[in-house]
């Protein structure tokens, strides 16, 4: 989907459907295999399988200390799976678009440019992740849980500081808040095809199914 | 003791590397505009990049390390002293070489990137790696500790050591000068001859040669003897 409108509509409805129930979740996986190119994606991000195994762990302790672990594994599975779908489409500057278009040239703008950074920054992280675990490597220490903790405090302190340093120049430059943009937008018919099946999706995971039948009764 | 590269090939996107050569025992400058390769022909001598094709053949080489450019990825103790415990050396007598003697229980994300890097650079040093792989190890350090570096690493004459950096003023005593162009690495051959084959030489030293004067290495007491040669 090239469309970021219709792609953040459609993962907001999406998510929120898979979120609902399981048989929401089923829904819209289905979805999912038909519009995201699922191969793609998961090739491209290839975090996937690392978090769905990570909620399958939750979802397993969560089955045996109180119940609905399997539920809450299957919904998370497929909001992983839309959100991996939404990061590989990512183009830069489409947050920015969105903001300005959805929420005007001051707070939107301003939202906008927070979630470039954000996905700037998460960007760096990846490669840095790399980085530090090729490190340790090297020092001879196996990459593992234990490593976790210095790893993690390395990517945070990083971010904070990149973070801090880019706000002082846009400071220095002048920034203050909103800023004048003009977004423009391609949408594609498959896009649009998709965003109706995406609403499809959300109307059915939300109407009981017996109200489907309402003419039968 | 040697590192030979046949046929290498690394691609990243539309950008590629091809690579052929042998590093054998001594100090090698590799040079390169920013975004030549250095980073990845380092990554590929370490054996941290898959390349698309070809063979890295290490021989008698028993202990390797690379030092990235940003030293705070290296990082996996929560104080200098634990830091330095992690690279199995003795803190005290590192501490001392790289200028943070009574700092042991300070955090390493409270130093500077210049201190980090002293700091990762005394721990490496204090070790003797068969094969020592440093990537732009003069970044984020001042002139005085550039010259301080300069001088341990012309200190070690054992061992495989391969310097990737563009750095333009200061330079250990090296072996050997490598230069990346055109998307394949170039052997310029051994020192003094090298320095008239290299392209990527400093201002100073092209200088020099205008002159006639050819130092017979590229540290700054080499360049500074060429220079008041009469």
């Amino acid at each position: 989907m090239q469309d970021i409108r219709l792609r953040a509509g459609a993962a907001a409805i999406l998510s929120l459907a898979a979120f609902t129930s399981i048989p929401g979740a089923a829904v819209v996986f289905i979805w999912w295999l038909i519009f995201s190119r699922p191969l793609q994606v998961l090739r491209k991000m290839q975090m996937v399988i690392p978090a769905i195994i990570l909620i399958g762990f939750f979802g397993l302790v969560l089955e045996l200390t109180g119940g609905g672990g399997i539920s809450y594994v299957l919904r998370m599975t497929v909001i992983i799976l839309i959100g991996a779908w939404v990061y590989s489409g990512y183009c830069q500057g489409e947050f920015l678009k969105l903001g300005t278009w959805l929420l005007g040239r001051k707070t939107g703008f301003d939202l906008g440019l927070v979630a470039e950074m954000g996905m700037q920054s998460l960007e760096l992280m990846v490669s840095d992740f790399t980085r530090i675990r090729q490190a340790q490597e090297l020092k001879g220490k196996h990459f593992g849980l234990r490593s976790l903790v210095p790893a993690g405090s390395i990517l945070i302190h990083g971010a904070l500081m990149r973070a801090d340093e880019t706000a002082e120049l846009m400071a220095m430059r002048g920034y203050t808040h909103g800023g004048s943009y003009c977004p423009a937008f391609e949408t594609p018919v498959r896009d649009i095809i998709a965003g109706i099946a995406a609403l499809c999706m959300g109307i059915i995971a939300f109407i009981p199914v017996s109200e489907f039948f309402i003419l039968y009764h | 003791m040697k590192i030979s590269l046949d046929g290498l090939r690394a691609v990243r996107g539309d950008w590629s590397l091809s690579v052929d050569g042998v590093f054998t025992e001594g100090i090698h400058l590799v040079s390169g505009d920013v975004g030549s390769g250095k980073s990845t022909l380092a990554l590929l001598l370490a054996g941290l990049f898959v390349p698309l094709s070809g063979t890295v053949e290490r021989e008698s080489i028993a202990s390797a390390m690379m030092i990235f450019q940003f030293p705070e990825f290296h990082i996996t103790g929560e104080s200098l002293e634990s830091e330095c415990k992690t690279w199995g050396v003795d803190p005290a007598a590192v501490l001392a070489a790289a200028g943070l003697a009574g700092r042991k229980t300070a955090s390493p994300h409270d130093l500077s990137r210049g201190e980090l890097k002293r700091l990762v650079l005394a721990c490496v040093l204090a070790r003797n790696y068969d094969l020592l792989i440093l990537d732009e190890p003069f970044s984020s350090l001042d002139c005085r500790e550039k010259e301080r570096l300069c001088l341990s690493l012309s200190g070690r004459r054992k061992g495989i050591t391969i310097i990737f950096t563009h750095e333009q003023a200061c330079f250990p005593r090296v072996d050997r000068i490598w230069e990346i162009s055109g998307g394949s690495l170039h052997d310029r051959g051994r020192l003094p001859s090298a320095i008239g084959r290299w392209d990527h030489a400093p201002a100073v030293v092209k200088d020099l040669i205008a002159r006639g004067k050819f130092p017979e290495n590229i540290s700054q007491a080499d360049l500074l003897e060429a220079a008041c040669r009469t």
